[in-house]
């Protein structure tokens, strides 16, 4: 038998004892039902308030960006703001995919489908904003670097805004193509168990899989290219984003540590999103065996960790705007903690620092309910960062002349709302027709974290197996298979 | 399991040769530069080396930390050479404390805010923009976070070690908690304190430059530099017919690590350049173009040593876990890593003297010695400092050999030991 030898002080992945036949019924199930009055519900508010979301675009189209309440000072409001926040909450699905999986953390699996899919949710809703903000939408292919009839018209590749053309959609396609390779031997399992129509869409879907041992093999490879182009572009796509600021000189948004504290902020949204979702979905499916208390644990600590890098960071930034002795970058900062918008400054740092330090606590890392209170919290925090770094750098610059405020009008409030109207009913579609954990991958870990065969409940030929290899007796072979 | 190393008379007469080495080398600087007003190719050696190894020692404690707290099990049957490497703190701390006496008693001239006056605005020495930042640049705020931060790591190192070793007889899940306790400890007490070390130490040498990816940036190049002295231990240990239990998979993981992590440092290190470089503040962009006009062997060189062969190097699969191809990329990048301090503190230091030197020519009456366009030892390391570097290496290794010598190599009683010793990829 060749079995992972596993520490016992580990916690199971996953609880209730799961067979392999077990795992697919749990998962498949969801897509198999009618919905429920919950998801019906949530289905029909999310589509209200998408459509409302709609209207406000399109009357953004229509009548122009004075619909906003942008002005001379402040060219970006909660339009950028709203951009760079859904991008940042796609984060966590590519942390997820590809820098856990690089570190092997097996909980990933838990949660690794759903996260995934909300990256690529969150990212149609962020690529709404800059593309609305153009004004005349009908000239959006111009950001395209395509040979042209333009003449020597060509796009501005020494603006960070182009890069960001780029990023996102390698981003995009990336995540896509993650997301669907995963899917394809569980959309096999989905269809294996369909009858008539639903056969053959999930056969069409499934792309002919059938399980052979080739199948496997190219998977394994294509996941394994995929996830290596997505590793870098864990980091490259905000590192992009945070440059569309730092390379200016507006003090407040030109400082070099922007790179990876947007990163760290990005995962740490991410996450806050995903427990979120994850909280609300694993009660409505009852995935409380796939997706566990120690699931929420981990993605805690993540959670405090990010969290704090980005405490750290802003620290750091007001401590060197001070220590830079440049007048210009001492008031930005002054003006941000103490100025009009003060209750900005004050709502990110409550969210986003101080709240994440409750999971410091096991017990309140373990409290689904505070858990749950906690990420909305993160979610307005992190939406309020760069509220902060938009909105307060711009509206006080070198020019006290200049100098203004900004609130938005019910149309941009509008489309913010509707983006969110749109993201889940993606989501809510997302978990009727897709198994909301990846069965095979749950499936390739549940011999080393179930908790039959791990844990203090571990059946006790398993917990034999791990004391034989304690003393000596199994010897589990070192380079002999590889 | 147990397994107990032997620190071999061989091995501390090496390594006492190489700190015989250094010595004489850093008698030979001090005695021997003319060429520098006050020494400062000795006192730049002796900082750069000092910070280097105790920067080492410090993020050796911060990855032990996070695998601590990260529930890592592939780590342990390798964790008490990391272990050993904190506990080089003190001595860290012992040199740091010669800079801060030379602050004091004006031995040498590191630092531009330490001079005398240099916040009086009636002084001719006078500096508005350092007088801004007195608060921070100051002997007694660096004397004082030199001391305590340096001995808050020290004291956790040494806690965190007490705990390991009393694993081993106690047994029992006891001292695991303590580990994780003191881990998520040190993990924000670090971040933070880690930063103003860094910028007191280094970033200060520059007195009106700042940059907030300062720290982040130097502990990227520590942390590469600690994994690769690692490998470079695990690889001589297992020479020696120690470290048999660990696999292929677990070089693999730590060729990985000096990849992935080079690819990091390079991140933060061109987020930095290209973020100054573009926006084109005076005040930032004099760091680079110092560096990029008078020191172009070390910038370039910097990059090239330090991403473009790890990268290409260590791409492969084979490489990251073969002897041979791990044994060379950690040395070179190791030394690497070495001349990326090197360029964050002398061609600061050659600026400011060639800057005094031009100034001394012009007042009459002032005849400090001539400050060259090349200087052996400022734009390129020489003999010297190679020697130097050997010297302070010879004493790191010293003091990881002798304390891997007090304990079992083998952690036997840690709960995650077997998951180790059957580590696969």
């Amino acid at each position: 038998m060749h079995h992972p030898v596993i520490a016992p002080v580990r916690e199971p992945l996953v609880q209730g004892r799961k067979s392999y036949h077990q795992i697919t019924e749990d998962i498949c199930s969801p897509t198999e039902k009618v919905p429920g009055v919950a998801w019906v519900a949530g289905f029909l508010v999310s589509v209200a308030l998408a459509v409302f979301g709609v209207v406000c675009i399109l009357l953004t189209i229509w009548n122009g960006i004075g619909e906003w309440n942008l002005n001379r000072t402040i060219g970006w409001g909660w339009d950028i703001t709203n951009f760079v926040w859904w991008i940042g909450i796609g984060h966590a699905g590519t942390l997820i995919s590809a820098i856990l999986l690089l570190f092997r953390q097996k909980w990933r699996t838990g949660v690794n489908r759903a996260a995934e899919a909300m990256t690529i949710f969150a990212v149609i809703c962020a690529g709404l904003f800059p593309i609305i903000h153009m004004g005349r939408v009908w000239l959006a292919i111009f950001i395209f670097p395509y040979p042209n009839t333009r003449g020597p018209l060509w796009v501005n590749f020494n603006s960070p805004l182009l890069w960001d053309v780029f990023a996102i959609s390698t981003y995009f396609t990336v995540s896509l193509l993650f997301w669907y390779t995963g899917l394809v031997p569980d959309f096999a399992t989905v269809r294996d168990r369909a009858t008539g129509i639903r056969k053959k869409i999930y056969a069409t879907l499934a792309m002919g899989w059938t399980g052979a041992a080739k199948h496997w093999q190219r998977h394994e490879s294509l996941s394994l290219v995929l996830a290596g182009l997505a590793t870098p572009l864990v980091l490259s796509v905000h590192t992009i984003v945070s440059f569309d600021f730092a390379t200016s000189v507006i003090p407040g948004w030109h400082t070099t540590i922007f790179p990876p504290y947007f990163v760290a902020g990005a995962i740490f949204s991410g996450f806050a999103m995903v427990l979120t979702l994850m909280i609300i979905t694993r009660k409505v499916l009852g995935l409380e065996e796939y997706i566990t208390v120690g699931h929420i644990e981990s993605m805690n600590k993540i959670i405090v960790l990010t969290g704090s890098i980005v405490g750290v960071a802003y620290l750091t930034e007001l401590f060197i705007a001070w220590y830079s002795g440049y007048v210009y970058e001492q008031f930005a900062f002054y003006n941000r903690a103490l100025g009009p918008y003060w209750w900005a400054y004050a709502a990110m740092m409550t969210c986003n620092v101080i709240t994440p330090q409750f999971f410091w606590s096991k017990k309140l890392r373990r409290n689904v309910a505070f858990t749950f209170v906690l990420s909305i919290f993160i979610n307005i925090g992190m939406w309020f960062e760069r509220f902060v770094i938009i909105v307060i750098s711009l509206h006080r610059d070198y020019l006290p002349s200049s100098w203004s405020m900004y609130s938005p009008s019910w149309i941009e409030v509008g489309i913010f709302i509707g983006t969110i109207g749109i993201f889940f009913v993606l989501f809510l579609i997302f978990v009727r027709v897709a198994p909301v954990v990846a069965i095979a991958e749950i499936k390739h870990i549940v011999k080393g974290a179930g908790d039959q065969y791990t844990g203090h409940d571990a059946d006790q030929k398993y917990k034999d197996f791990y004391n034989d290899v304690k003393s000596g007796k199994h010897t589990n072979g070192h380079d002999d298979h590889h | 399991m147990e397994q107990q190393f032997t620190f071999t008379g061989k091995q501390k007469t090496f390594f006492l040769a190489l700190m015989a080495l250094g010595a004489i080398c850093l008698v030979l600087t001090y005695i021997g530069d003319t060429a520098t007003p006050h020494h400062e190719r000795f006192w730049t050696n002796f900082l750069h080396n000092s910070v280097f190894f105790t920067g080492i020692s410090f993020i050796g404690l911060y990855w032990l930390a996070a695998h601590t707290i990260g529930y890592s099990g592939w780590h342990i049957g390798f964790k008490r050479i990391v272990e050993a490497m904190t506990l080089f703190l003190p001595i860290g701390l012992i040199l740091l404390l010669v800079i801060v006496a030379g602050l004091y008693g004006g031995w040498h001239h590191l630092y531009h805010w330490a001079q005398e006056g240099i916040t009086d605005p009636t002084h001719p020495n006078y500096d508005k923009i350092i007088a801004g930042k007195s608060g921070l640049l100051n002997k007694t705020t660096y004397t004082a976070v030199t001391v305590f931060v340096l001995l808050a790591w020290a004291a956790i190192a040494y806690f965190m070690r007490r705990a390991s070793v009393a694993e081993d007889t106690e047994g029992g899940l006891k001292n695991y908690k303590k580990l994780k306790l003191w881990a998520a400890i040190l993990l924000p007490v670090g971040a933070f304190s880690s930063a103003f070390c860094i910028w007191l130490w280094v970033m200060s040498i520059d007195s009106h430059w700042y940059s907030t990816m300062f720290a982040w940036y130097t502990s990227a190049s520590w942390l590469v530099s600690a994994m690769c002295i690692l490998t470079l231990v695990i690889l001589y240990l297992r020479s020696q017919g120690y470290m048999g239990h660990l696999n292929k998979h677990h070089l693999h993981d730590l060729g990985k690590y000096i990849f992935a992590f080079s690819i990091f440092w390079t991140y933060v290190w061109f987020s930095q350049f290209m973020l100054i470089w573009y926006a084109n503040v005076g005040e930032e962009t004099i760091y680079f173009k110092n560096r990029m006009d008078h020191f172009p062997v070390l910038f370039y060189g910097n990059i090239l040593i330090n991403f473009v062969l790890p990268f290409f190097v260590l791409i492969r699969n084979s490489t990251k876990w073969k002897a041979g191809s791990l044994t060379f990329i950690a040395v070179v990048v190791l030394f690497g890593h070495w001349i990326d301090f090197f360029q964050m503190i002398k061609p600061s230091i050659w600026a400011g003297l060639k800057h005094h030197a031009e100034h001394a020519a012009h007042d009459a009456g002032h005849h400090g010695p001539e400050i060259a366009d090349f200087m052996m030892g400022f734009h390129f390391p020489g003999l010297l400092e190679v020697g130097t570097f050997l010297g302070f290496l010879g004493l790191f290794l010293y003091f990881v050999f002798s304390r891997l010598a007090k304990a079992s190599l083998v952690p036997v009683n840690d709960p995650y030991l077997y998951e180790s010793l059957n580590h696969r990829a």
